[in-house]
């Protein structure tokens, strides 16, 4: 149980067992883990060091497309970039929490069946839960058009079952459609990031010992007292890295609000692209982007902070 | 409160784990499940505790039905093969966590007070994870135990420690079994631990129980082969009764082909059916009852005691019905053990196979080497008879350890 559990240390070097005596072979084994390092230090510093510095240095300075953008240590791209798209960063983070408890609803009695009660199903299932991911995300977004278009069945049985007219009134949908509505862009990115939230679930669940539900059991508590206080404590470490993995990138998101969504459903994502590749004001794009980063970082140590993960490795 | 388990049974798919079973566990008795993996002591602990239900039959706990209850509505905890420890909880909210369940919040005193009857005290804060074996055999003890159950289950629960920790161990759960007073269902398939704490032990094997007694019965009394062999060590020679009735009424002669000679014993320790002239049976005796002797010492009785020859074998008028005369068969020895405290022969017998002995460690023969020619001989009452139609065999295989895989796990 324990073995399971805890990550382990790593087994001593075994070079440390030569001793001072040999020094040579000792830097030499030393020195391999460093080449091993070396390719994704490269693609580290290549693809995320430099950006991040590049775009950094981009989101301060001023001017314009024709004469040219310089470094002018302008900070007030920042607070313009707050004022004007505040309602996008509102609804980027809105939409993504959103989906986000709606995967972890969907998800967390998926991933509880697939651990405890799927058998010889299981992989089956996992192979279909990791299935979609041979499709492009695009293509996927591309058929919910289609599965929430106006003339579609699903309309047709919500109409049917009134439950638009609820929607309506919470403000979701508007008029008799779900396409190019808020409930659309929540449903795109749910289904998006449904598996990211589904496998580290599975993950945590399927490492509890049953004997443990046992266990609790034995000791007075009822099948729900069972899942209170032992199966959903000991999933946390799933339920704080599925919530990570779905809320994070769904609210960076932008191909859903814009293939599902309208123009008042736009989220920041769909501001950043707009400003980057049509109204080519790069200082703003990236002032947004390290806001979003910002706000995100702070999130989830917030988030991390009040779940407490390392008690529960 | 007793137990009672009236034609209890289990099956999985085509596999019978538990034949009917009819078995009463009194009030207060530390009571042993003894059997090798697979023999279904463990589905029957987990029938009493509700974790597996019944095919069939009735579980009475004192005069309450509870075959249909649910684990947690029974007044009976478990102490799990690897203890089931909650790792996301420390020692003190593992120990409190059954009476929370059951709505009671004043639970310091409690856990304090248990933590001082397993001698963990100062522990309460740590993590599972931070105790060793032992240390967590026993908070999982401490957790069952705070409930005041009516009956303690015990499945395999010093299995996962080392020898030297699981004897100390068996002193502790003894000790505290006399304390509380609860009655404990242990299951093990150690037959020693069995002896050292049970009342009372039942021998299970492919879903049966073959006998049920005293550990000192068993051991003395085997009604079976397999308790024969699986409880110790016996040497089972094939013989044919050939004289019932005997001087004093109460016994029976049999006969080992080959005329090796002629075994005495009491009738009322022949568990074979239906016993008359010509039945075939297999004669019994514990290795430690025989003396051994050397052939040119003579074959007197009385005239040697070169082998450690206690004074109670010997003598006119000495118990066992036969007027002192003792069961004797030669052989030669084949193999000889120094084992310390007691020596060991294995002694190819004259017309009946290999026969074990065990001698205690007192003058040590020097001439009693493989190659010797011996003489055995044992006291009538000490020997048994066992109904023939059974393997000889049964319960001698070596002992697969059934839980390699959950300590690796």
């Amino acid at each position: 149980m324990t073995a399971a559990v805890s990550t382990g240390t790593p087994p001593a070097d075994p070079a440390d067992r030569t001793g001072p005596a040999a020094p040579p072979r000792r830097s030499r084994r030393r020195l391999t883990a460093y080449w091993l390092l070396l390719p994704a230090g490269l693609w580290l510093a290549v693809f995320f060091v430099a950006p991040f510095f590049y775009q950094a240095s981009t989101s301060v300075q001023s001017g314009s497309l024709e004469k040219g953008f310089r470094v002018t240590w302008h900070f007030a791209n920042y607070t313009q970039a707050l004022e004007t798209f505040g309602p996008h960063f509102l609804r980027s983070f809105a939409y993504a929490a959103v989906a986000t408890v709606l995967c972890l609803l969907i998800g967390y009695p998926l991933a509880y069946m697939l651990a405890f009660r799927a058998g010889r199903w299981r992989n089956v299932l996992l192979v279909m839960v990791i299935a979609p991911f041979f499709t492009s995300f695009l293509i996927r977004t591309l058929a919910w058009k289609t599965i929430l278009s106006d003339g579609g069945p699903v309309v047709g049985l919500l109409r049917g079952l009134h439950v638009l007219d609820v929607t309506a009134t919470l403000g979701l949908t508007g008029g008799d459609r779900l396409l190019a509505t808020p409930l659309a862009v929540v449903c795109g990115l749910t289904y998006n990031f449904l598996p990211f939230m589904i496998l580290p679930l599975y993950s945590s669940l399927e490492r509890i010992d049953p004997t443990l539900h046992e266990a609790a059991r034995d000791l007075y508590a009822t099948p729900a007292a069972t899942f209170r206080k032992v199966t959903f404590p000991m999933s946390l470490p799933g339920v704080v890295a599925g919530t990570l993995l779905s809320f994070i990138p769904a609210s960076g998101d932008y191909i859903n609000a814009q293939l599902l969504g309208s123009p008042n459903t736009q989220m920041v994502g769909n501001a950043i692209q707009k400003q980057f590749l049509n109204v080519l004001d790069y200082p703003t794009a990236a002032a947004m982007s390290f806001i979003l980063m910002a706000i995100i970082l702070v999130m989830v140590t917030v988030y991390m902070r009040r779940a407490g993960t390392e008690e529960l490795v | 409160m007793t137990i009672t388990l009236s034609g209890v049974s289990k099956v999985f798919g085509d596999f019978t784990a538990v034949h009917p079973l009819d078995l009463t566990i009194p009030e207060g008795s530390f009571f042993a499940l003894l059997g090798a993996s697979g023999c279904g002591k463990t589905t029957t602990l987990r029938m009493i505790a509700g974790l597996e239900e019944p095919t069939a039959g009735r579980i009475l706990l004192g005069e309450e039905d509870i075959t249909g209850l649910p684990p947690h509505t029974r007044p009976v905890n478990t102490v799990f093969q690897n203890y089931a420890l909650f790792p996301h909880l420390d020692v003190q909210d593992n120990i409190a966590f059954g009476l929370r369940r059951r709505g009671i919040t004043s639970v310091r005193e409690k856990v304090e007070e248990m933590l001082e009857l397993v001698e963990l005290g100062g522990m309460g804060h740590r993590k599972p994870r931070q105790l060793s074996g032992g240390q967590q055999q026993r908070v999982a003890l401490a957790r069952a135990l705070i409930n005041r159950p009516q009956v303690l289950l015990l499945d395999e629960p010093l299995g996962a420690l080392d020898l030297k920790l699981r004897r100390q161990m068996q002193l502790e759960l003894k000790r505290i079994q006399t304390e509380v007073g609860i009655t404990f269902v242990h299951v093990t398939h150690d037959q020693e631990e069995a002896m050292t704490m049970a009342d009372a032990v039942a021998v299970m094997d492919a879903g049966r129980v073959e006998q049920l007694g005293p550990p000192a019965e068993l051991y003395e009394h085997p009604r079976t082969t397999f308790v024969a062999n699986f409880l110790g060590t016996s040497n089972l020679i094939e013989a044919e009764i050939t004289a019932t009735g005997g001087p004093e009424g109460e016994e029976l002669e049999a006969k080992v082909p080959g005329g090796a000679g002629t075994l005495r014993l009491p009738a009322q320790r022949c568990a074979a059916p239906d016993v008359r002239a010509g039945t075939a049976v297999l004669v019994g005796v514990r290795p430690e009852k025989i003396a051994l002797r050397l052939a040119e010492d003579g074959t007197g009785d009385g005239s040697g005691d070169a082998a450690g020859d206690g004074a109670e074998a010997n003598g006119p008028g000495s118990r066992g019905g036969s007027g002192g005369t003792r069961n004797r068969l030669t052989g030669t020895i084949r193999d000889a053990g120094y084992l310390g405290v007691s020596l060991q022969y294995i002694v190819e017998g004259t017309g009946c196979g290999e026969l074990a002995v065990y001698e205690q460690n007192i003058e040590r023969d020097e001439r009693l080497r493989p190659g010797a020619d011996v003489v055995l001989d044992w006291q009538p009452a000490h020997t048994f008879a066992l109904d023939a139609a059974q393997s000889a065999t049964a319960g001698t295989e070596v002992e697969t350890e059934p839980d390699t895989e959950e300590k690796t796990a």
